[in-house]
């Protein structure tokens, strides 16, 4: 994954390639233009004083055509010659040849000697072919007509473009290495308030209830995120608040009926004509309407720990805790034959709520009685940093059912399947671990108080 | 012995009072905090039961009000709230005893027979039945002068058999006030039975006449 910045970065990049490449030719054919363009004046003024600086002579027609064959032999950039019939116009073109000069001498002397070509001499200098500008136009020396050809050395093409590719290239860095600079430098100080943002979404949690406090930013785009994302967890919070106050409310608002209900079955179980089935009859039904409040006394308490009200900031001795739950369920233990061992360290302090802690021993430690079979195993291990119930049983359970709500793992009807739940509820407000684990037929619950 | 019940759920009030009222309980009933403020002025009750949750105000600042006025009765808070919070500064305040609705009548009348025992003999609570003798301070029986062991489980169920003389107490009710706080999970009403019987049997090798009957094979009765 890139970052955003390094996303345009790229695209910048190849733009600005393009446009720098597609300079290269614009700039040397404006530059061969420019660079002819003035040859050709020069040309034009190089033919306008010979012409002139021969009038300006006045020597007999005998003299001048020696005088010309001089001046052609020691100008071998310009030559004049006789023509009787008078040049149209001027010509104007560009040729390649040898030169006579640097090229021959350099060629002879490096070739005689055997030596290594220079290297600040460029190779095409060896064949001494150059470009040249030619003008070929028509002069009256005293009033007869001579055509003249004057050529200029002209740069060469590639050297030219060489040249321009190597300064764009050079400007082509810089701009890269400005963009790259740049990015950097925005990426610190524009995309900060982004950051920010983001960093307090991470950080978010709906059952905290607590509103995320945007930092200010005068960048529009920016400011609406967070205005939209305010709406947004505003909205979630009170949907979610006005949720969980429901079930609170509505467990709440059951406890009454629920009490009714059961005084009027212990007022009919005190009545002088009922007969034993009827008896057996209100018997069941005391028995469904104490598993209807436990679920709903658990339901409550579910709530009550989501909600928040509870204070687990204070130290509590786990030890004393769990030996007096030990101490409560002994005789269950002893009823079905369990062999209990414990490993428990005294003075164990840890920071929490006093009655959920009792919850959740008292749910572990009467989970494992329930789901462990007549004469089984169950082991209690305390440390400074854990707690531990372990049991024998025959299969591993389903980690992803085993705290969730109203999930029932066993057949076995008693539960009402939210105890681990709030287990796992009890846990999370206290910042513990809870795990479970099943190795060599038992099963294990572990509850980290602190990672270490 | 007059109790008064602040209660407004009608039809739950009206069950206590039935319950009650056949164990020569004499019995009031406020459904509002100006109601019972009335009535608390006026007479003097051995035990005030209280819903703190009240249409017209909380129950607790009625408690408060009843210490300020020095009141001595005995007032055990029946609330639909299971908040330890609550408990604990009721507990505070003054009362006595704290139910959580719903609850069986049979444990109600129990804890009231207790609290007015505990108010009204504070040194000497003890409970007379012919040769059998408890004394609740010390947690001691004693049947024609020989003293009974029992187990904690054993002596508990005996004084909620005392507290609810004469009355049908089935299994599961019974099983509900054994488990008590562990009451989540193990109704093992097997284990009720195993209970009742060792009591049956000590009571009755110590001498003791067979006042715990079973009715309707699964029901127990305290003839008293």
């Amino acid at each position: 994954m890139k970052n955003l910045l390094q996303k345009s970065l790229r695209q910048l990049t190849i733009f600005a390639f393009v446009v720098f490449a597609l300079s290269v030719p614009s700039y040397f054919l404006l530059v061969d233009w420019i660079w002819l363009k003035e040859l050709d004046e020069n040309n034009e003024l190089i033919a306008q004083r010979i012409e002139n600086e021969f009038n300006d002579q006045h020597i007999s027609s005998e003299k001048i055509a020696e005088s010309i064959k001089f001046w052609n032999e020691i100008q071998p950039l310009s030559n004049i010659q006789h023509i009787n019939q008078p040049l149209q116009k001027a010509e104007r073109y560009t040729i390649r040849k040898k030169n006579r000069y640097t090229s021959r001498n350099m060629g002879n002397r490096f070739r005689d000697t055997n030596k290594r070509w220079p290297s600040d001499i460029p190779y095409k200098d060896f064949d001494g072919i150059d470009r040249f500008r030619v003008l070929k136009t028509n002069i009256r020396i005293n009033d007869r007509n001579y055509k003249l050809t004057v050529e200029t050395n002209v740069e060469e093409t590639e050297e030219t473009v060489a040249y321009i590719a190597m300064v764009t290239l050079l400007f082509f860095l810089i701009l890269v290495v400005g963009f790259w600079i740049l990015n950097r430098r925005l990426s610190k100080s524009l995309w900060h308030p982004f950051q920010d943002t983001l960093q307090k979404l991470k950080l978010f949690q709906l059952s905290s209830q607590q509103v995320i406090k945007f930092q200010k930013t005068d960048t529009l785009e920016f400011a609406e995120l967070n205005a939209t994302l305010d709406k947004l967890l505003q909205h979630s919070i009170a949907t979610f608040k006005s949720q969980r106050e429901f079930t609170e409310n509505a467990s709440h608002e059951l406890q009454t009926p629920l009490a009714v209900l059961k005084s009027k079955l212990d007022i009919l179980l005190q009545s002088n004509d009922l007969t034993e089935r009827q008896y057996h009859i209100a018997e069941e039904m005391n028995k469904a309407l104490t598993r209807g409040s436990r679920i709903n006394k658990n339901l409550l308490l579910l709530a009550k720990i989501e909600n928040n009200q509870f204070d687990s900031t204070g130290f509590i001795r786990f030890d004393t805790l769990l030996l007096l739950s030990i101490d409560g369920l002994q005789e269950y233990f002893k009823e079905k034959k369990l062999d209990v061992c414990f490993d428990i360290q005294p003075e164990v302090a840890v920071k929490g709520n006093s009655g959920l802690t009792e919850v959740l021993i008292n749910n572990l430690l009467i989970n494992a009685i329930r789901h462990t079979s007549e004469g089984g195993i169950i082991k209690i291990v305390l440390s400074n940093s854990d707690f531990k119930i372990i049991n024998s049983g025959k299969n591993a359970l389903d980690q992803n059912l085993l705290f969730k709500r109203f999930s029932k793992i066993s057949a076995d009807s008693s539960g009402n399947g939210l105890g681990l739940s709030i287990v796992q509820e009890i846990c999370k407000l206290h910042q513990w671990q809870v795990a479970y684990n099943f190795e060599n037929g038992m099963h294990i619950f572990l509850v980290v108080f602190r990672s270490k | 012995m007059k109790v008064l019940i602040i209660e407004d759920e009608k039809e739950l009030s009206k069950s206590i009072v039935e319950y009650l009222s056949e164990e020569n309980y004499l019995c009031e009933v406020a459904s509002t905090h100006k109601e019972a403020m009335k009535k608390i002025g006026i007479f003097n009750y051995d035990c005030i039961l209280l819903d703190i949750t009240l249409p017209d105000g909380n129950g607790l600042k009625l408690l408060e009000e009843l210490t300020n006025e020095n009141k001595q009765d005995g007032v055990i808070i029946i609330s639909a709230k299971n908040s330890i919070d609550d408990k604990i500064k009721g507990l505070q305040l003054g009362a006595d005893d704290y139910l959580t609705k719903p609850f069986h009548l049979s444990e109600l009348t129990a804890r009231i027979f207790s609290l007015i025992r505990r108010k009204q003999f504070n040194n000497a609570n003890k409970i007379k039945q012919d040769e059998l003798e408890i004394d609740l301070l010390a947690k001691t029986v004693v049947v024609n002068s020989n003293p009974v062991a029992l187990t904690k489980k054993e002596f508990d169920l005996l004084i909620y058999f005392i507290g609810n003389k004469n009355r049908v107490l089935s299994k599961s009710t019974l099983a509900e006030h054994l488990s008590g706080d562990f009451a989540d999970m193990l109704d093992n009403h097997d284990f009720v039975y195993a209970h009742v019987k060792n009591l049956k049997k000590k009571l009755s090798e110590a001498g003791c006449e067979p006042y715990l009957k079973t009715v309707y094979g699964t029901g127990y009765k305290w003839k008293g």
